[in-house]
């Protein structure tokens, strides 16, 4: 006899929560793998030179989205880079000669101020103050990708260097304008006078980068761009952005009217969040998990098929099946054997019932129902035919 | 460890201390020593965890859907008093209740705590720990461990067609000859002799024993004995589909009513596993068998032996059956009729009657069972029963709309097909009992008595 032994019932109990000794034995490795880790970034972001944030386009960025390179291939010619952070600045180093005003970055530059400095003018890329640094300029298309270009025009800036990586803005310029390098219905460079200058809108300004200086025409472009002119003031962003500007009435800030102890009832809201979390978050024991059996009613596939044929609307099928399963039930009942044939089966249930053998054969073997009211009602008349027969 | 709400209380009180002191900072840094402490002083003298000691005792068996009672004894062999919660840990469908219990035990006593176990399922139910949080003096952290604190109880099918044993024994008694109604029938043993009196069966009068005699002498019978059942209970991938309503409700057989709105079609509740309904009927016949003088033996096959019973003595052979039935489930696979008829083969030596309670599925019986079944016929008298869904039925007498139409026509489909292999499986001389869950123990039985009546066992 091999009945599955019942189980046993163990006589004492013992502790299965981890001592400390034992949670630090097999928590250890894992803690030596993580002071490790800290250990060797530390050392290592200590040991590297602090290479600062990327600033993009920037000649002191030797990054690959900086523009260092630019910066000292112009001053290998002979060419002044004068670096500036704002409007203030540009301005102070304008009328000096023969000077070019490269445009970068004007998010945090008096865009009026800019417009004002007389002379040449170079804007790079889409910056929102487009429209006062270079009126006139109409944008077509913003999202040009970006890709080698060939120039296609008269501007002998462009056509010297040959095809550059140029995509971003499609511009079309004001009367007078010498547009470049194609895309859709405007051109990624426009050039065109403007006051006592010459104003040069480029789509993008990927073509300057330290990344795609060296690639086919850019560095001709950026040379023939930038270092026509004895000196260029170059405008970046500022390191360090200016805050914006909230002040309230009287010149007080939401934070300078908040009492002095919310900054530290803020700590300690934390701390008491801290606190409360722990308190839910700690269970008592173990989750328990269980192999629950499957869940599945024996009359899914039945009732799976009743929805394909409901699907397909098929009412032949349909119809067959209830017209057999209703022959299959009387056939005994009428005192014939299975396999009776439909002239024995009509005969002795029209002998049976009195209804019209005629009628019945329609029933029992006519065509299939035309529609779903047809269907309902042989569906109908078999059962009272059925039942008839079972109560007679 | 483990903090308390007390704990986050003053925590949060912390936060108004901070945000109405004249100096916040300092404020902040007494507010979290005092916090620091509090919780350092109440895990230091927390009464310890480790040191308990925990003993069981109670029920170990059980019938599905009766109540089980676990005594669980907290004794504390550490020096300090422990007080707190205490959580016994079983799985979901044991029903363990409470879920957690307060404890306070001081140190060298015991204290009880009861569970009741309501198990929604069959099988094997054991405890997975006890785990204790201790709080200390002030309530702000409290110790907390766990235990392994084994205990199995086990939960047996609950034989409700037991209802059904009274009538069946009464008609087994009126085949025995205890009631005056002698049946004589093809193969009925002959027992004794005894004087004849009016309203025996003149045909069953000995004439040679009469003739040696003065009275006139009548041969009685009484139904064969000794002779062998073997139960072979299907429990591959049909067995596992639900059908009827469950008596007691199983764990997953009323849907989940999930989320916060009512659903407006709630599902029909799935029922009970065929599985179970042929335990039940598996059962009846048994202790039927058992009562008729016969020897049952029980086989469960899936795609191997699940479990196997066999020569219990007559007393023992319930408890035997239903011990060995507990932890059965319905694996999804599909059963091996190949390698079921060859065990049964293998077990069985001399000619019995073979008893399979599977589905009447047709696809399953036409690929599995039907061409292995002349082997197990030609040795033995094969019965096989089928547990039947009344929800086909439902949906074959449903002929309002055209949906209804549309259904019906697939369980008319459905019960066709259970029809013909019906008729199939009986031109190879197999018995066939199809009924539904509720009928199907008891007709069963109704078929191992006539089979029995007819001397065909």
């Amino acid at each position: 006899m091999s009945v599955q032994a019942r189980p046993e019932q163990g006589a004492g109990s013992y502790p299965s929560s981890p001592t400390v000794r034992s949670a630090w034995r097999s928590a250890r490795g894992v803690v030596l793998v993580g002071v490790l880790v800290v250990l060797v970034s530390a050392v290592t972001l200590l040991i590297l030179p602090d290479r600062g944030p990327q600033r993009r386009l920037d000649p002191d960025d030797t990054s690959l989205v900086g523009s260092g390179a630019l910066a000292a291939l112009l001053r290998e010619r002979g060419v002044t880079v004068d670096r500036v952070d704002s409007a203030a600045a540009a301005a102070g180093r304008a009328g000096t000669g023969d000077r070019l005003l490269l445009i970068t970055d004007a998010t945090y530059a008096d865009e009026s101020a800019l417009a004002r400095i007389p002379g040449d003018r170079l804007v790079v890329g889409n910056l929102p103050a487009l429209s006062t640094l270079a009126s006139g300029v109409r944008v077509t298309a913003a999202d040009v990708r970006s890709r080698d270009r060939d120039p296609d025009c008269r501007l002998p800036a462009a056509t010297a260097a040959g095809s550059a990586y140029l995509g971003g803005l499609s511009m079309t310029g004001p009367r007078g304008t010498t547009g470049c390098y194609p895309a859709g219905d405007g051109h990624l460079l426009v050039s065109f006078p403007n006051g006592g200058g010459v104003t040069t809108v480029v789509g993008d300004g990927s073509f300057m980068t330290n990344q795609r200086l060296s690639e086919g025409g850019n560095a001709a472009l950026a040379l023939n761009l930038v270092g026509s002119a004895k000196a260029v003031t170059w405008l970046v962003r500022p390191d360090d952005p200016p805050p914006l500007d909230l002040a309230g009435e009287r010149g007080r800030s939401l934070e300078d009217l908040m009492p002095g102890s919310i900054r530290w009832a803020l700590a300690m809201a934390v701390i008491a969040l801290a606190v409360t979390a722990f308190w839910r978050g700690r269970r008592l024991g173990p989750v328990v998990t269980e192999k629950l059996p499957v869940v599945v009613r024996a009359a899914e596939t039945v009732e799976g098929r009743g929805r394909l044929y409901r699907a397909r609307r098929a009412r032949q099928r349909a119809a067959d099946v209830l017209r057999e399963g209703t022959i299959d039930r009387i056939v005994p009942r009428l005192g014939l054997v299975a396999g009776a044939g439909r002239h024995e089966v009509v005969t002795a249930l029209a002998a049976r019932t009195g209804l019209d053998p005629q009628e019945l054969i329609a029933a029992l073997y006519g065509p299939p129902p035309a529609d779903d009211a047809g269907l309902v009602a042989l569906a109908g008349h078999l059962y009272s035919v059925e039942r008839q027969v079972s109560e007679l | 460890m483990a903090l308390t709400g007390r704990a986050g209380l003053l925590a949060a009180l912390g936060i108004v201390v901070v945000l109405l002191a004249p100096q916040p900072g300092a404020a902040l840094a007494g507010v979290c020593l005092l916090l620091a402490a509090g919780i350092v002083i109440d895990l230091a003298f927390a009464g310890p965890v480790r040191p308990l000691r925990f003993h069981r005792s109670g029920d170990t068996l059980i019938r599905l859907g009766e109540r089980a009672t676990v005594e669980l004894v907290v004794e504390n062999a550490g020096d300090r008093r422990v007080r707190g919660l205490l959580r016994d840990a079983w799985p979901p469908s044991a029903g363990a209740a409470p879920r957690v219990a307060r404890v306070d035990v001081p140190a060298g006593e015991r204290r009880k705590v009861v569970m009741t176990l309501t198990p929604t399922r069959r099988g094997d139910r054991s405890s997975v720990a006890v785990t204790v949080r201790s709080l200390g003096p002030l309530g702000l952290a409290a110790r907390q461990g766990t235990h392994q604190a084994p205990w199995t109880v086990r939960v047996l099918p609950p034989f409700l067609s037991r209802k059904h044993l009274p009538s069946r024994l009464a008609r087994l008694r009126e085949l025995d000859g205890r009631h005056p109604a002698l049946v004589r029938g093809q193969g009925t043993e002959f027992d004794s002799l005894r004087e004849y009196v009016v309203g025996d069966d003149v045909r069953s009068i000995d004439w040679r024993a009469t003739a040696r005699r003065d009275d006139v002498v009548v041969r009685t019978w009484r139904p064969e004995r000794d002779r062998r059942v073997l139960i072979v209970l299907d429990t591959g991938r049909t067995s596992a589909g639900r059908v009827g309503e469950a008596p007691v409700p199983l764990a997953g057989a009323t849907p989940d009513p999930g989320g916060l709105l009512p659903r407006p079609d709630p599902l029909p509740t799935p029922g009970w596993p065929r599985l179970d309904w042929s335990m039940d009927a598996a059962l009846l016949l048994a202790a039927l068998a058992a009562r008729a003088g016969d020897r049952v033996d029980f086989l469960a096959h899936d795609r191997a032996v699940r479990a196997w019973v066999s020569g219990a003595a007559r007393t023992e052979l319930l408890s035997t059956l239903v011990n060995a039935m507990a932890p059965i489930e319905a694996e999804l696979v599909e059963a091996d009729a190949q390698g079921m008829v060859a065990a049964v083969l293998a077990r069985a030596k001399r000619r019995c009657l073979v008893v399979l309670l599977t589905d009447l599925n047709p696809a399953a019986l036409d690929e599995g069972l039907m061409p292995v079944l002349p082997q197990l016929s030609a040795r033995h008298l094969v019965l096989v029963a089928g547990v039947s869904d009344p929800r086909v039925t439902a949906m074959a007498a449903r002929r309002g709309t055209a949906e209804e139409v549309y259904d019906a026509a697939a369980a008319e489909q459905a019960r066709l097909g259970r029809r013909r292999i019906t008729a199939r499986l009986r031109r190879h001389g197999v018995e066939v009992v199809d009924a539904s869950p509720d009928d199907i123990a008891p007709a069963l039985a109704d078929a191992y008595l006539a089979l029995k009546a007819a001397g065909r066992l």
